[in-house]
């Protein structure tokens, strides 16, 4: 190795702080090893909006014309761990319009570790992740996506079990003893000490071969030249009754909101709340939501006056973005067994916050 | 009965040559009545020495009923550019304009008014920039735009000042340009002293200009678009390179319309982009912008009287720069002088933004000629006849001693042309004593 | 966390709402936040302006985060202004409009034309921009600023509108400094209204109350004139709390008295919903801190810093005549006091 990449793809603003965090203390451990190192944060992602996938990278290089060159990207080449700091990113991410919504292991370098925070099981995992044509590493460090806000960091040991894992599976880009020794040096030493052996003890990697996992739908998007592009920086306006055709923005959640038709007193305020505009009527007054144009901010199920009736699930657990409202009205057992299915496999619905 | 009035109650144009009436009307008031003749629709002022009074004979002439426009008195520069450029964006024909620190204060504006293609005219009363607080000419306002996509023109007389504003429509308002302009004019010389001026009649304008059509950028209920969105490294070169094509192509519409122009107003065929007097076999030759204009080519009529080769070169249109013009001007040329009213610190030779394009644009020919860089006329001193005979001679003088690299000098500047002590950082004013 | 009670929550929106026009114009695909209020503001103005209406938005999260990347969430024709210029761009849009129509250049017929802005933009950087949109009464224009209480596009800083003591990225809370944003928020709409008799509509209102939002923003289209809408809108990213929040924080804030829900049309002044009734004496102010404690940006608040914010609201509703709007708590008629 000359120069390697750890990509850490996270939630925005959520876990900016966490992704800050695992970048800078990978390149000051890789200094233990006289190994030179700087981090990205990938520039288009700022302005940072909460809940859209975001990347940062350590870059660490032996010599320092690797690293210069690595420097002056985006997103620097030879990624060889990409860390996913919440489950349901593997699902994949639109970061921005144009784009469409890419794999999560686009950019991952062959034979290099795609490292999950999870509570899944590599099976599960591999339904979501696009298969590659060369092998790869999924490595899954058990636990809860940790989120933070901008002005609150949640010290809960994520970053320096996440950094654990990464020595696990990239020990030649930085070691665990390196890791180790730049903790000691500061605050809580061995409180970090104890979450980098976490980290590293508990992350379980599965060798995946070339051509396994889910089928990969993406295509790299071509962008139009000047001569094609509209004079006067001018576009089209949305047609009426349609959306955004290029951008969708249902990789931003991780919950969805789950309703239950059968409970709904079409009061109307979900469809009023939502600043995302995806309520649909339905001829029989309730609100289908179109899953293609949903954050997950859970505004509707903070908001709906009947408990339980829209409830917020684990993104993890769907395959679809089609609206539901037509399999209940084709049968409503159904629906509800669908609905009772996923709440199952979701281990419940996220928690209500309750009335102010 | 004022001029403003007189414009309108004109006698009828007659038919052949220099159509329309006559009257003796400042830079301003000139425009104003272009601006009359175009029918523009929006225009917002803001006070500052010396271009408003273009704004103060507009409002005049709505107020009286001879013009139907919006005029509004912005509560800034930014603010008064805004509004031309989103005037603009609905489908308006727009005018605004300013002058020195004014100028420079909408400079945000200026620059989306650009990059959105916006074809927004602005009249530039060339002024000195703060501090101190000086009205006088220096050209460095309009200047501060030149890489921005705005076509720029200095004019020399009342007379150029009216039809370039017709042409300056013509052109920015044309499909393959559409880009804002900015007509450049001197303080007090142009803005403050009456010229006789032939005023066109309306209906050859109106021929001569067609109306404005921003077709499917107009920004308007039918025409659902969203202009200006957001974007970053993966678009914005795309977008600036169809500025600079839009820039290129305004070449081949000023000669187009150049020629029109002369057709339609019964006016002396000339080039669209240089006014160059006596070049024919010029051994010498002096280039400026604006008002200098006047008196170089007294001064090169002086010269020729006495037997010297020389000529004069004024630039018209400054933003596209005249390359291929001044290559072929100057190409047997032996040495150049360019008076540059403006300063660019730190530049080149030390000298002004002129001298540098100038040279640029000479580069690539085979045989170059000595050019001599001289700074003149800030904050509005004036350039006199002699001032241009003590350029040319020095000019003559630095070709003979074969010197490449000319030092830049200061004309009618008191003191000495240079001072060693002044140069190491002592202040020789405390060291003599001072005058105060 | 306790089990929710099976109740509809006393909000202003549910006893209010009616039959809304379903048809958005401002629709899905835009790059904000999570749980972003503001961009729910974006749909309501649209909503109830409907399409003969032209929308200038000067730059900030609602020009960024919406027409974001070369693509568009506007069904309506939307034109980027710059930072200060929501006011002269709705001046040079209203004014071309005029001029094309009075000649017979495009047809005559009336064309909603809203310039928005935010707090950075417009309460600070646009002021005068603002004032002189509202002084001149020959244009009909909406200026409609979204209230999200920071320069939140750049990442959150303060701005002359952001409250007291909060945390920004320009105003951080640090060792030797637990607070370092020492300005009470500035009222706008009150500051507009007093100072431009001849503004024709002001108005406060909150993302929180749809219905007040729009009969507010469709009041100011129907005048002839310039008018002004603020609207106080939750911004999860910069106030730093989970967006499932977004709404009630909004509703709370008026609960708490910190927001205003007023208008004054043709110089007649009047409070809306929970507002009013807490001016009638009906209704009790929650306690502020039931709102502070639920956001990061306040997170650093000492218990006497929740004491002075409390005690300058307490003012503005006890001691100001006009609670909430303007602080004129002495008149040369005798001492005021909304309340006696
Ligand atoms: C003249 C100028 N200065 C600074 C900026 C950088 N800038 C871009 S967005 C923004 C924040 C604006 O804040 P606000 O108006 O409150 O809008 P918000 O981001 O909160 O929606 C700033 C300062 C700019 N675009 N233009
Ligand atoms: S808020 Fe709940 S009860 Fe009201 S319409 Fe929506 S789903 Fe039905
Ligand atoms: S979670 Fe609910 S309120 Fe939020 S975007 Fe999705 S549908 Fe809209
Ligand atoms: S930062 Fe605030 S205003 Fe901006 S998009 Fe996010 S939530 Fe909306
Ligand atoms: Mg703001």
């Amino acid at each position: 190795m000359s120069v390697g990449a750890v990509d850490i793809t996270y939630r925005g603003i959520f876990q900016k702080n966490l992704a800050g965090v695992i970048t800078k203390e990978l390149v000051k451990a890789a200094r233990h090893e006289d190994k030179i190192g700087g981090t990205v944060q990938r520039y288009g992602d700022s302005p940072e909006r909460n809940g859209i996938p975001a990347k940062q990278f350590s870059v660490i290089a032996d010599d320092a014309d690797s690293l210069r060159v690595e420097m002056t990207k985006y997103e620097p080449s030879n990624v060889v761990v990409v860390a996913v700091m919440d489950d349901t990113l593997t699902k994949g991410v639109e970061s921005w319009a144009w784009y469409g919504v890419r794999p999560i292991n686009l950019n991952l370098a062959p034979g290099g570790t795609l490292l999950v925070i999870s509570r899944r099981s590599a099976e599960e995992l591999l339904e979501l992740i696009p298969r590659r044509e060369y092998a790869w590493n999924l490595a899954i460090l058990p636990g809860e996506p940790s989120f933070g806000g901008l002005w609150v960091y949640n010290d809960d040991g994520t970053d320096y079990r996440t950094m654990g894992a990464v020595s696990r599976v990239a020990g030649d880009l930085v070691s665990l003893d390196s890791l180790l020794a730049q903790a000691a040096s500061g605050q809580d030493g061995e409180l970090r000490a104890e979450q980098l052996r976490e980290g590293h003890d508990s992350v379980r990697a599965y060798p995946v071969d070339a051509g396994v996992g889910a089928e990969d739908t993406y295509e790299p998007v071509e962008m139009p030249g000047w001569t094609q592009m509209r004079e006067g920086l001018v576009i089209p306006a949305v047609p009426v009754g349609e959306t955004n055709p290029l951008f969708k923005k249902y990789t931003t959640r991780t919950a969805r909101p789950l309703v239950k038709f059968d409970a709904c007193v079409k009061c109307q305020i979900c469809y009023t709340v939502c600043p995302d505009e995806c309520f649909i009527p339905t001829p029989e007054g309730h609100w289908d939501i179109r899953y293609e144009s949903c954050c997950g901010c859970g505004i509707c199920a903070q908001s709906c006056p009947v408990t339980g009736c829209i409830e917020m699930v684990d993104e993890a657990v769907f395959d679809s973005n089609e609206p539901l409202h037509g399999v209940y009205e084709n049968n409503r057992e159904e629906y509800e067994e669908l609905r009772q299915d996923k709440l199952a496999k979701a281990g419940g619905p996220i928690p209500h916050y309750g009335i102010f | 009965m004022t001029a403003t009035e007189q414009a309108t109650s004109g006698t009828p144009a007659p038919a052949g040559h220099e159509a329309g009436h006559e009257e003796i009307i400042t830079g301003c008031d000139a425009v104003a009545q272009a601006l009359r003749l175009l029918d523009v629709d929006v225009l917002a002022g803001y006070p500052i020495r010396p271009y408003d009074s273009v704004m103060s004979a507009v409002s005049k002439m709505i107020a009286n009923g001879q013009m139907d426009a919006e005029f509004i008195v912005a509560e800034s520069e930014h603010s008064q550019f805004e509004i031309g450029k989103h005037a603009s964006l609905v489908g308006a024909r727009a005018f605004i304009g300013s002058a020195g620190v004014g100028w420079m204060y909408g400079m945000e504006a200026l620059v989306v008014t650009a990059s959105l293609r916006l074809p927004v005219i602005a009249l530039v009363g060339n002024r000195a920039l703060d501090d101190p607080g000086a009205f006088g000419v220096e050209h460095n306002d309009a200047l501060m735009v030149r890489d921005t996509g705005w076509l720029l023109y200095w004019v020399e007389s009342a007379q150029e000042a009216l039809d370039t504003t017709l042409l300056a429509y013509r052109v920015a308002e044309d499909k393959r340009v559409m880009l804002p302009c900015a007509l450049s004019m001197d303080g007090a010389f142009l803005t403050h002293s009456q010229h006789i001026v032939r005023v066109p009649d309306e209906e050859r304008v109106s021929r001569f200009v067609p109306p404005y059509d921003l077709g499917d950028r107009r920004f308007h209920p039918d025409n659902p678009v969203s202009i200006a969105p957001q974007f970053n490294e993966d678009w914005v070169m795309e977008a600036r390179r169809q500025s600079d094509a839009a820039m290129r192509r305004a070449r081949t519409v000023i000669g187009e319309a150049t020629a029109d122009f002369q057709r339609l107003f019964g006016r002396e065929p000339e080039d669209p982009f240089v006014d160059a007097y006596r070049m024919e076999d010029a051994e010498y030759a002096l280039i400026g912008m604006g008002t200098v204009g006047m008196v170089g080519k007294v001064a090169v009529d002086r010269m020729r009287a006495a037997g010297k080769k020389v000529g004069f070169v004024r630039v018209k249109w400054f933003r596209p720069f005249p390359r291929p013009e001044l290559r072929a001007l100057l190409r047997n040329v032996k040495g150049v002088g360019i008076v540059d009213r403006d300063y660019s610190f730190g530049s080149s030779s030390h000298a002004g933004v002129l001298y540098t394009e100038v040279t640029a644009a000479l580069y690539p020919e085979p045989r170059r000629p000595v050019v001599a860089p001289f700074i003149a006329g800030l904050g509005g001193r004036e350039v006199s006849v002699e001032n241009m005979l003590e350029m040319e001679d020095s000019v003559e003088r630095v070709t003979a001693a074969g010197e490449l690299d000319p030092t830049c000098q200061w004309i009618g500047v008191r003191g000495p042309a240079t001072d060693p002590r002044y140069e190491q950082g002592e202040n020789p004013r405390t060291a003599e004593g001072g005058a105060r | 966390m306790a089990a929710p009670e099976l109740t509809v929550p006393d909000l202003e929106i549910n006893r209010r709402i009616t039959i809304l026009p379903l048809q958005e114009y401002y629709t899905s695909g835009h790059r904000t936040c999570q749980g972003c209020e503001s961009a729910l503001v974006m749909r309501y103005m649209a909503k109830v302006a409907g399409p003969r209406t032209l929308v200038t938005g000067t730059t900030g999260c609602m020009y960024v985060a919406n027409t974001s990347y070369n693509s568009t969430p506007w069904s309506l024709p939307w034109a980027h202004t710059q930072l200060g210029s929501s006011g002269s761009s709705a001046i040079g849009t209203s004014a071309a409009l005029k001029a094309l129509m009075r000649k017979g250049k495009i047809p005559d017929e009336r064309i909603n034309v809203i310039a928005f802005c935010s707090d950075g933009g417009g309460g600070d950087m646009g002021l005068a921009t603002l004032s002189a949109a509202m002084q001149d009464t020959r244009y009909n224009l909406l200026i409609l600023l979204y209230d999200n209480e920071s320069y939140a596009n750049t990442d959150i800083q303060a701005s002359g509108m952001t409250p007291w003591g909060a945390v920004t990225a320009f105003t951080p809370s640090g060792k030797r400094q637990r607070i370092t944003h020492h300005r009470w928020k500035k009222n706008v709409p009150a500051l507009l209204m007093a100072g431009h008799p001849t503004g024709r509509y002001f108005a406060n209102t909150s993302s929180g109350f749809g219905m007040d939002l729009m009969e507010k923003v469709r009041t100011a289209l129907d005048m002839d004139g310039p008018t002004f809408v603020q609207t106080h809108d939750p911004c999860p990213k910069g106030w730093d709390y989970d967006p499932r929040m977004s709404h009630e924080l909004a509703v709370m804030a008026v609960e708490c008295g910190i927001t205003v829900l007023w208008d004054c049309l043709e110089g007649e002044l009047r409070y809306q919903g929970i507002s009013r009734q807490q001016v009638e004496g009906k209704l009790r102010r929650r306690p502020v801190a039931d709102y502070l404690r639920r956001q990061g940006r306040f997170a650093h608040f000492a218990d006497e810093d929740i004491d002075f914010f409390q005690s300058r609201i307490d003012e503005m509703w006890e001691d100001w005549i006009l609670p909430g709007v303007l602080r004129v708590n002495q008149t040369p008629f005798g001492p005021g006091g909304s309340r006696g």
